[in-house]
């Protein structure tokens, strides 16, 4: 089972023990060196589990043969297929994977959760340790493999391996864990709406104030309010950690809503994802979730181009030699950014010393089609010294458990909304879909003609507005989008 | 100890030189030897120049002589091989026996291996 993407390709392990011939062990069809390295492996693995390893030759074909292998995972198909060829079990149908580990037992594999979605309606023999990612596939079989030793047995008819019994996703999604609530923000009102916002529509959200106004601490609370993953969202994120090899041992699904937050060291690679071989980068792991950009400004240019595309599309495509894939990558963007490079622009007491020239310059860095792509500009300004205070907060109203509750309302109300399409909140749809969910009243649409024509709104634009509209009605429970709410999603925008 | 492979090593020698004549193999000469290297047992198989290296083990329990049989040493082979042709175009093979001798140094099995290559998979 190789895979390119999330895609899977069966690859056929053919094994061939020769009875003529200098004794010896080769393995071709375009194997990787750890592939290669799986001749010791499985060698050492097959002695030290009790088994015979025929010393003879022996050739091993991965096909098919134009299809780079790579990794560990073939090690059991092999091992099964020498077994088979020299007449120590019997031939058995079914999908081997995993990796062995020199006495014979199973590793952690990565990508078990895509070998279950393709054996649909089969069965699988999988490392006892990765199975669980297999058993919220309806309609497969899986076999949880302790070791090599016991697989043979099972085989043979000895000792029989149990099944694992199917679990069902929707009890495995986790409440959020709350490691910062909202209400330990002091003020910033504006800032925790347009974050609840962000939160129940999935819009982009850019913060801008000076340093030590909380809008690390704003970003940080974001998880805590956004709403608990679907049973589909939830296997549609795992499939990409699956192939990553981020889901914890023993773990059958992500749980929680992803939240990432990469440093601005981060390379163009890094992020919209590649290797030879291309890998999910961290767009794609924040898919359905939030990927979260702390000065913003900071990151090199290339890096912020390279998001455009996603951005817009919700998906990522990487072309590299080997080949072209492409990941799902439909994130939220929370950006914090400085407003200029001192910090201190705007700033109520203290002086800004940078020159016009510096501020410009910085401001440049994040480029207008970025700009335009978010939906909702914020700003975070330094604290009032009355609002600060050592007691415990008295705004309950604020606080992220309240939050949530609004959040997963809005996001029901989307949810139904797009039964039929293929996304789930407001911020994922396309124009036409704007056009069929969003209906504005003529006084609605005139506020926006007319915003549109003062401040010369790009025609991405026209459409984000209704979007963020249209969620901010949908927090309020009402099914029309009414003047009120064009005019506070008309409030976000970008400050000229 | 050295001492002790060398005297199994001869054993193994003449062990696989009866074996090939047997095989109506006749031989051209033994241990040829320069200084970067040696070759067992040098042959003839129906006018083909057969060289031959030798591989003993005393029991099985340090593996199996074809293991002991590496890249390396096919190449060291192949290259005293080509010392002995000296340029010379003669229809020529490598061959490989390996011998394993029991405890009283009395032979247990002979593998004869013909023309091994540097396709086959050695170590």
């Amino acid at each position: 089972m190789a895979h390119v993407g999330l895609t899977s390709v069966a690859i056929e392990v053919e094994v061939d023990v020769a009875e003529q011939g200098f004794p010896g062990f080769n393995i071709v069809g375009l194997a990787g060196k750890a592939v290669e390295e799986a001749r010791e492996r499985v060698k050492t693995a097959v002695n030290n589990s009790g088994l015979d390893f025929p010393g003879k030759k022996i050739t091993v074909n991965l096909a098919p043969a134009d299809l780079p292998k790579d990794g560990g995972a073939y090690d059991l198909p092999i091992a099964i297929g020498i077994l088979t060829a020299s007449g120590q079990v019997p031939h058995a149908d079914g999908l081997f994977y995993g990796e062995l580990s020199l006495d014979g037992s199973l590793r952690a594999t990565k990508g078990v959760l895509l070998v279950g979605l393709f054996a649909k309606g089969g069965s699988i023999f999988v490392p006892i340790e990765s199975a669980n990612e297999a058993a919220v596939v309806e309609d497969v079989t899986v076999y949880p493999v302790r070791n090599l030793q016991e697989l043979v047995d099972h085989l043979n008819n000895v000792k029989e391996i149990k099944r694992l019994s199917h679990l069902e996703i929707k009890e495995l999604v986790d409440e959020a864990a709350v490691d910062f609530d909202l209400a330990e923000v002091a003020g910033q009102e504006q800032a925790k709406r347009a974050l609840l916002i962000a939160a129940a529509g999935g819009h982009n959200l850019l913060m801008s104030g000076p340093p030590g106004a909380g809008k690390t601490m704003l970003a940080r609370a974001m998880p805590g309010i956004l709403p608990p993953l679907s049973p589909a969202e939830a296997l549609e994120v795992t499939r990409i950690y699956s192939v990553v090899g981020l889901l914890d041992p023993g773990e059958s699904l992500l749980r929680r809503r992803p939240f990432r937050s990469p440093h601005h060291g981060i390379s163009a690679a890094g992020i919209i994802g590649g290797g030879t071989n291309p890998l999910p980068g961290e767009v794609s792991l924040a898919h359905l979730g939030v990927l979260f950009l702390d000065e913003m400004a900071e990151f090199p240019r290339p890096v912020l181009e390279s998001l455009r595309q996603p951005m817009e599309d919700g998906v990522v495509n990487i072309v590299r030699v080997a080949g072209h894939v492409s990941y799902p990558a439909s994130f939220t963007l929370l950006a914090a950014v400085n407003p200029c490079p001192c910090g201190y622009l705007g700033h109520p007491r203290r002086e800004c010393k940078c020159s016009e020239k510096m501020i410009r310059k910085y401001r440049g860095r994040i480029s207008g089609p970025i700009l335009d792509r978010i939906d909702l500009h914020v700003r975070v300004p330094a604290v009032e010294t009355e609002k600060l205070s050592t007691q415990p907060s008295t705004l309950n109203a604020q606080g992220s458990k309240y939050l949530r509750e609004q959040v997963i309302n809005a996001r029901k109300i989307q949810t139904e909304r797009f039964t039929e399409e293929k996304i789930y909140t407001n911020s994922q749809m396309r124009n036409k879909q704007v056009k069929k969910y969003c209906k504005l009243d003529p006084e609605t649409e005139r506020l926006l003609r007319l915003a549109v024509e003062k401040h010369d709104l790009s025609a991405r634009s026209y459409f984000r507005l209704i979007k963020v509209a249209r969620t901010i009605a949908d927090l309020e429970d009402s099914s029309d989008i009414a003047v009120a709410h064009m005019a506070e999603a008309l409030q976000y925008r970008q400050q000229i | 100890m050295k001492f002790e492979n060398r005297k199994t090593g001869l054993i193994g020698e003449e062990v696989a030189l009866q074996h090939l004549l047997k095989k109506d193999l006749q031989l051209v000469s033994r241990n040829f030897s320069t200084r970067f290297g040696e070759i067992d047992l040098i042959m003839r198989d129906k006018g083909v120049l057969v060289f031959v290296e030798v591989k003993t083990k005393k029991g099985l329990d340090f593996g199996r002589p074809e293991e002991m049989f590496t890249r390396n040493k096919y190449q060291k082979v192949k290259n005293m091989a080509l010392v002995y042709l000296k340029g010379r175009e003669v229809k020529s093979r490598i061959d490989m026996v390996a011998v394993v001798l029991d405890e009283l140094n009395e032979p247990v099995t002979v593998s004869h291996y013909e023309n091994v290559t540097g396709m086959d998979g050695f170590q």
